[in-house]
């Protein structure tokens, strides 16, 4: 198959994957959920007026219709007004995103600037007793609830040494105008502090087991035992021949952290009252508010979607050998 | 000879019951209890099983059912398809007057949808809850409310499991003169009114793990919106922390007769805008609600039938029935909306959170509100009250569950919890000399109520025996860890003034709850199952 065609089929599959997802995001909250109107309006109302109620909401129409209805909306990118905010669910979903990926991306980046280069290192000292602290502290991290290494981080940090702020994304209340002029200021570093450093020790196991034990690998490769024949530096033999080459599991595991990052990490955002998408979605699946935790479902699956395919593009570059099968 | 006996004579000489047919009797039918999940709420949830295991000692075939949270509310007041199910009412300043509360027992309101879903049907107390409503004279009123608790009681069609205990807490190196309200706590409209800053910052941080839906007077059917919106819009009357009504925006309410009802207003008000409050403002506020698609205040302004302007500053309100809790329920409750920034506004209801005119008239002004993070209100100079309010503002800072709030409580980021500590917190608070834990019951209840139309539960007889085996006791004790108190009336002890102290109790007693039931012809079969 041309390189063309393979592209052709990812994306048409992606398409694919995500009617699919749209569809049984759809027919799930009308099934799993009851009648929205009996979180929507409060004890003691009667039936008329919650028809009423329903209808407002446009729940009175046939099934089908509604389900035209969100599918032509959601390729236009609208997904109604949310049943509790009153607001348009794309405004909310978008601002909750981009306080979630802002925290998460941070973390990531974090996390794999960190853990690359010490997985390398590591593996270099294989069967040190550094190797094996890395590697228990790498686990840990990677086991401990998050809500619990948050709680003592609140408790060390926020509560006992008063160094870091315990809740929010900004000292309250401020003014922004728009996202980055909210972010790109001091206030902001010290609230993100603690939730970043959090969430990066949670993904720095991952870069760091899989870096470490992928070198191991390429050690035993024909082309590093001629580097070393050649007389090469160990430092230059292990960071220029031997990483480059280990690279390639971490990238996967990379887009798959960031694409899966969108749903946030909910407990993180609990912990530390962060506004973020995980939040919103806790709290529209409890109000039974359909369009937002459509959207917010559906979103989220289309991020997962598009990095993997950009992913599978990428491969294409990053190694010949991962064709167009 | 009871019955019983016989029957133990019977299976002794081994006949059977077929061969006694004149006294064969039948098994009274399972019951399932429709319940909460446990997550929802573990409290409602193992308060059920402690209520299955004695009903099981009793010889009653019983199911506990866990329901999702609006499923359950679907099967119990759409449908009315239950056994016997556990709820609860919450206690909103509005149902202090016993008009609401009573309502959940008449038989008229025993409609699908409606509030009495158990179904009990009680004519004298039907009359009764008439003449309380129509009864403008409040100790003749008092009798009538005492009486009815009197009447249903004994019936038991439903029985308050108890009344939960609002346990918040304050720092008391920032503010003093917090007043707890009963049902509301601190986060009360007087709280901020009455607050006195001990340091330098006059401003009032209430933190809270919910936040309004929306703040939208036409939209907004939470109470966390309307506790906030409160503080901003004026109302006719404000119910006092003692829960009586006082005049507020109105200097005056008058009763022409049973069915008119004179306002007067206060003069010199205006909105936060600057434009004047006038009686054209009070007209326009009510038949707008009336007129508009938002069923919030549908139960209130239900007896109106109409509003006239009689002057500049008087209203006259024409009651389709005489109505005793108009004053202190309605008036109280409709915030005053300004007419020139509401009367072009055709589906107030689709407004967005920019399109929503937040100008009221009260002893607040609407300042911001950044949805997930925080709100805030000012202080406003030119209100009549304002020479009795400290504080300069007051924030609300919204955190995504308790345990973030009473961390920013304890790091001095709030002054005040606006919803209930966790068990868990409450020692921590306790403990901590900066903040004083502050305890009022509520006068919402938590109930079980039986569907009076099925069996077993149409017999009077059974629903008694049947409310002896709750050991409430040890709800109150074990479920709640003593923060409350055992149900006696659906008006609650806190509500002094209306409450009947002296109606009968079912305390937990499976004997007398035997014996109550053997008096009505029940026994028990070899396998100890209750037949009748």
């Amino acid at each position: 198959m041309t390189r063309r065609g393979y592209l052709i089929k990812r994306v048409l599959q992606a398409i694919f994957s995500l009617w699919i997802i749209a569809t049984i995001l759809f027919f799930l909250f009308r099934m799993g959920l009851p009648d929205p109107t009996a979180a929507l309006v409060t004890e003691g109302l009667n039936a008329e007026q919650r028809a009423a109620v329903r209808a407002q909401f446009g729940l009175e129409e046939p099934l089908w219709r509604q389900y035209v209805l969100f599918l032509t909306n959601a390729v236009q990118g609208e997904f109604g007004t949310s049943f509790s905010y009153r607001a348009p669910v794309s405004e909310i979903v978008w601002e909750r995103l981009a306080n979630t990926m802002i925290l998460m991306l941070a973390a990531i980046v974090l996390a794999y600037a960190i853990g690359v280069p010490l997985g390398a290192w590591l593996s270099w000292r294989r069967g040190s007793r550094t190797d094996t602290a890395g590697i228990f502290f790498g686990l840990m991290f990677r086991s401990a609830p998050m809500f619990w290494t948050g709680m003592i981080a609140i408790l060390i940090f926020g509560v006992g040494l008063s160094l870091f702020p315990t809740s929010g994304m900004r000292t309250l209340p401020y003014d922004a105008d728009g996202f980055f002029d909210k972010i790109f200021t001091l206030d902001f570093l010290w609230h993100a502090a603690l939730p970043v450093l959090i969430v990066a020790l949670y993904y720095l196991g991952s870069p760091l087991l899989i870096m470490r034990n992928t070198m191991l690998e390429v050690y035993g490769e024909d082309f590093i035992e001629m580097a070393r024949a050649k007389g090469l530096p160990e430092r230059d033999i292990l960071y220029k021949h031997a990483a480059r080459n280990a690279l390639l599991p971490v990238v996967t595991q990379l887009a798959v952290t960031i694409g899966l990052a969108a749903g946030g990490q909910v407990v993180v955002e609990v912990v530390f009252s962060w506004p973020g998408l995980g939040r919103e979605i806790l709290n529209a699946v409890r109000t039974s508010d359909f369009p937002l935790a459509q959207a917010s479902f559906l979103i989220m699956a289309a991020f997962v979607i598009t990095l993997n395919l950009l992913v599978d593009i990428l491969y294409t570059t990053l190694d010949p050998r991962v064709s167009f099968r | 000879m009871t019955r019983k006996t016989i029957l133990a004579g019977t299976s002794i000489l081994a006949l059977g019951a077929v061969a006694m047919p004149a006294v064969a009797q039948e098994r009274v039918p399972s019951v399932e209890i429709f319940t909460t999940t446990e997550s929802y709420d573990p409290i409602r949830y193992e308060g059920a099983f402690i209520i299955a295991e004695a009903w099981e000692e009793l010889g009653v075939d019983v199911s506990v059912r866990p329901m999702e949270f609006s499923t359950l509310l679907d099967r119990f007041y759409s449908e009315q398809d239950f056994d016997a199910t556990i709820l609860g009412w919450s206690g909103r300043v509005d149902r202090l007057d016993p008009q609401f509360f009573l309502g959940t027992l008449d038989s008229r309101q025993a409609e699908l949808g409606a509030n009495n879903p158990g179904g009990y049907d009680n004519p004298d107390y039907d009359a009764l809850y008439d003449a309380q409503g129509a009864e403008f004279d409040i100790d003749a009123r008092q009798q009538i409310v005492q009486e009815m608790q009197d009447l249903y009681v004994p019936d038991a069609p439903v029985v308050v499991l108890f009344n939960r205990d609002e346990v918040v807490a304050y720092n008391n190196t920032t503010f003093e003169n917090m007043n707890a309200m009963a049902g509301e706590a601190l986060y009360s409209e007087w709280v901020p009114m009455e607050a006195q800053p001990l340091g330098e910052r006059a401003t009032l941080r209430i933190g809270g793990p919910q936040e309004p839906d929306n703040v939208n007077p036409l939209a907004s059917t939470s109470v966390w919106g309307w506790k906030w919106m409160r503080l901003y819009y004026d109302r006719l009357v404000r119910l006092s922390p003692d829960v009586e009504p006082v005049p507020w925006a109105a200097s005056s309410v008058d009763p022409v007769d049973d069915v008119t009802i004179d306002v007067t207003l206060r003069e010199g008000m205006t909105f936060h805008d600057g434009e004047p409050l006038t009686a054209e403002d009070i007209v326009f506020t009510f038949n707008y609600y009336m007129d508009s698609d938002y069923n919030y205040f549908d139960s209130y302004l239900a007896a109106i039938d109409s509003v006239e302007q009689t002057g500049d500053l008087s209203v006259r309100f024409n009651l389709s029935e005489p109505s005793a809790p108009f004053a202190t329920i309605t008036l109280s409750q409709i915030p005053i909306l300004p007419q020139h920034l509401w009367e072009g506004i055709e589906n107030p209801g689709d407004l967005t959170p920019d399109e929503i005119p937040t100008v009221g008239s009260g002893p607040f002004v609407f300042d911001r509100y950044d949805r997930g993070e925080f709100m805030s209100i000012t202080t406003n100079p030119d209100h009549f009250h304002a020479d009795e309010i400290a504080v300069d503002a007051v924030e609300f800072l919204i955190y995504a569950d308790a345990e973030g709030v009473f961390t920013a409580l304890q790091t001095g980021q709030i002054d005040m919890t606006a919803w209930r500590l966790e068990p868990g917190q409450i020692p921590l608070a306790e403990e901590n000399e900066e903040l004083t834990v502050v305890s009022v019951p509520d006068f919402g209840y938590y109930h079980m109520t039986f569907n009076t139309r099925r069996e077993p539960f149409d017999d009077r007889a059974v629903r008694r025996a049947l409310s002896m085996a709750m050991d409430r006791e040890r709800m109150v004790n074990v479920l709640l860890d003593g923060r409350g108190e055992v149900g006696t009336s659906i008006i609650a002890p806190v509500n002094a003034f209306w409450h009947n102290a002296f109606v009968e109790r079912f305390d937990y007693d499976l004997d007398a709850a035997r014996a109550e039931l053997e008096e009505a012809g029940y026994s028990w079969d070899d396998d100890g199952r209750l037949q009748r």
